[in-house]
C-alpha cells in the first residue's frame, strides 16, 4: 500500500503523504516509506539533480502525528517512533536541496515538528500548527532543535510548552510560517511560483547557503545540533516506555473509542 | 580623489556617509577600505572621549544608501576579492562592536552587502519605495558575509527563507520583515533619524554601552571566526564557475581569455 508517493521532474521532488483517512498520520508503513523518499530525494540532491523538495499531503490534514493506534498496546512502538521523527526532521535539514513545505491543513505535533524542519513553510489559512501532546505524556522536545531555529526561542517555548494550537497568521508572526496563501487552489500555485524562482537560482550558491545556515544556527551535524538532538531524542523516547506516559496515552485512546 | 567615506561628527552624533553617488556607493575595494578606516577612527574616539560620540548614522549619498559589492571589477581577480570580502565582514564586525547605538538612514536601494550594513545597525530608518534585500542566490553567490547578522536580526527561520528566495523587497514589507525598525515617507528621513538619535543620546553612556555590549554577547555577535569563515566561503562560491556564469551574464562581459585546451 502506498502511503507516500514521489515523483521527481524539472529539478524538483515532489514527496505527498497520502493516507487520507488517518490523517497523514505517521505509522510504520508511512515512516517507511517517507524515510525511503527522503533518502531517495537526498541521493538524487547528491548527484545535483535536485534544487528543492516539495514536501505537500493529501486530505483534510497535512499530518496529525503519530499513529497512536499503534502504539497503545506496545509503548515501544511509540518510543520507536520519537527516535524515528528526530532522524527525520535532521534528514530534511541535512538535505542538500531547499525543502519547502506546502501545508494546506493541520500540522499537529510529529506533522509539526516535519514542518519547523524545513527551510520555507508556505500554508493555506486553513493550516494550523502546535505540539497538543503533554496529554499524552509525550514531550515534543525532538523537534526543538530546528524549531528554535525556525520559530526562535520564544516562539520554540510557547509552542512547545503551551501545547495551543496555532493558526497560519499566528504561526507566521512566530516564524514559522513563511508564506501564506487564501486557500488550497492558490497555495499550490504560490509554491509552484516558489519552486520556479527557485529554479532560476544557482544551485550551488543555493546549495553553500543551506549548509552556511546550518552551521551557523546551530542545525548542522557538526554543531550542537548533533550531540544535543541525539540526547533529547533518547531521553524524549525513554518517557514513553514510563507509566506516566502509558496511563495518559491510554486513557486519551480509551475517551476517542467513546466519542462517537 | 574624493573621499570614499566621509566622517562628519556634530553634537554627540557622528555620521558615515558613502560617497560614491556616481556608482550607488557600491562597495568597491577602495570604499571597503575607507570604511574600514572611518569605522576604526570612530571606535578610537569613542573609546578616547565617550561623551564626543553618542550614537553613530551610517548614510549614503545620491540616490541610493547602497548597491551593494562591486563586484564587476574584481570578477577575474580571486586574491583581490577575497581581501574585499574579508575587509567588508570585519567592518561589519567592528561597525556592531561599537558601544554607542547605530543607525542606517536607508533612501533608495540597500542591496547585498549594503543591507548588510543596514542589519548590523542597531536601528535601520528607511521608506516606503526603497528596495532593499539580498538577491545573491539569484547571481549564484552564496550571502554568507550577511547571514549571521540577518539571523539575529529576524530570525533564523525567517532569515533562511528570504536568504534561499533571494530577491528584494520594498521598504514596506521590509519593516513587516523587521529588516528595518521604522518606514516613514522618504521627505522625513532626516528627520526621523534626527529624533531617533537625539532619544538615543538622552540615556546614560554607560547604561548604553553596557546594554549593547552584553547585546553583543548574548548572540554571538563577538565572533570573529564566523566574520572570518564568513568571507571565505563568500569568496570561494564567487570563484565558481557556477558564479562566473551567472555574474558575466548580469554584468554582460566577456569571459576572461582562457587557452583552448
Amino acid at each position: 500500500m502506498r502511503l507516500v508517493t514521489a515523483s521527481s521532474a524539472n529539478g524538483v521532488c515532489t514527496i505527498t503523504l497520502s493516507d487520507p483517512a488517518r490523517r497523514n498520520a505517521l505509522g510504520s508503513l508511512l515512516f517507511e516509506q517517507l524515510e525511503s523518499a527522503v533518502g531517495d530525494a537526498h541521493a538524487m540532491a547528491e548527484r545535483r539533480e535536485l534544487i528543492a523538495v516539495r514536501l505537500c499531503a493529501c486530505g483534510p490534514a497535512f499530518c496529525a502525528g503519530f499513529n497512536l493506534q499503534e502504539c497503545v498496546d506496545d509503548p515501544h512502538t511509540l518510543a520507536g517512533f520519537v527516535l524515528r521523527l528526530s532522524s527525520l526532521t535532521r534528514a530534511l535539514r541535512a538535505m542538500p536541496a531547499v525543502v519547502v513545505a506546502q501545508v494546506h491543513g493541520p500540522a499537529l505535533a510529529g506533522g509539526c515538528a516535519i514542518v519547523a524542519s524545513c527551510d520555507i513553510v508556505c500554508a493555506s489559512e486553513q493550516a494550523t500548527f502546535g505540539y497538543p501532546v503533554h496529554r499524552i505524556g509525550v514531550s515534543p522536545a525532538v523537534s526543538l532543535p530546528t524549531l528554535m531555529g525556525s520559530a526562535g526561542c520564544g516562539g520554540a517555548r510557547v509552542l512547545t510548552l503551551s501545547g495551543e494550537i496555532v493558526d497560519a497568521q499566528r504561526a507566521a508572526v512566530l516564524g514559522l510560517v513563511h508564506r501564506i496563501a487564501p486557500d488550497e487552489p492558490s497555495l499550490n500555485a504560490l509554491v509552484g511560483e516558489l519552486l520556479e524562482e527557485l529554479r532560476s537560482k544557482g544551485p550551488q550558491a543555493l546549495r553553500e547557503t543551506k549548509a552556511w545556515l546550518n552551521a551557523i544556527d546551530g542545525t548542522g551535524p557538526a554543531g550542537q545540533f548533533g550531540a544535543a538532538a541525539d540526547r533529547v531524542a533518547s531521553a524524549t523516547a525513554a518517557l514513553c516506555t514510563e507509566v506516566e506516559s502509558r496511563t495518559l496515552l491510554a486513557d486519551a485512546w480509551r475517551r476517542r473509542a467513546r466519542t462517537p | 580623489m574624493d573621499e570614499l567615506v566621509s566622517l562628519s561628527v556634530n553634537a554627540g552624533c557622528a555620521t558615515i556617509t558613502l560617497a560614491r553617488p556616481q556608482a550607488r556607493n557600491a562597495l568597491s575595494f577602495e570604499l571597503i577600505h575607507a570604511l574600514a578606516k572611518v569605522i576604526r577612527d570612530v571606535a578610537a574616539r569613542v573609546a578616547a572621549e565617550p561623551d564626543t560620540i553618542r550614537v553613530v548614522v551610517v548614510a549614503g549619498n545620491g540616490k541610493s544608501f547602497c548597491a551593494g559589492m562591486d563586484l564587476k571589477a574584481v570578477l577575474h581577480d580571486p586574491v583581490r576579492m577575497g581581501e574585499m570580502l574579508q575587509q567588508l565582514s570585519l567592518s561589519l564586525l567592528a561597525l556592531r562592536q561599537l558601544p554607542v547605538p547605530t543607525i542606517a538612514r536607508v533612501q533608495g536601494a540597500a542591496i547585498g552587502g549594503g543591507c548588510g550594513l543596514v542589519v548590523v545597525c542597531d536601528f535601520a530608518v528607511t521608506h516606503p519605495e526603497a528596495k532593499l534585500g539580498y538577491p545573491e542566490v539569484d547571481l549564484g553567490v552564496c550571502p554568507a558575509v550577511v547571514a549571521p547578522w540577518l539571523i539575529k536580526k529576524i530570525g533564523a527561520g525567517p532569515a533562511r527563507a528570504m536568504l534561499l528566495l533571494g530577491g528584494t523587497l520594498c521598504g514596506t514589507d521590509a519593516l513587516t520583515r523587521g529588516l528595518v525598525t521604522h518606514c516613514v515617507e522618504a521627505a522625513q528621513l532626516d528627520g526621523t533619524v534626527a529624533d531617533l538619535a537625539a532619544r538615543l543620546m538622552t540615556g546614560g553612556v554607560n547604561a548604553i554601552a553596557c546594554t549593547k555590549r552584553f547585546l553583543n554577547e548574548l548572540d554571538g555577535s563577538d565572533d570573529e571566526s564566523i566574520a572570518r569563515a564568513a568571507a571565505e566561503l563568500s569568496a570561494r562560491v564567487i570563484a565558481s564557475p557556477e558564479a562566473q556564469a551567472h555574474l558575466q551574464r548580469h554584468f554582460q562581459i566577456a569571459p576572461p581569455s582562457q587557452p583552448r585546451t
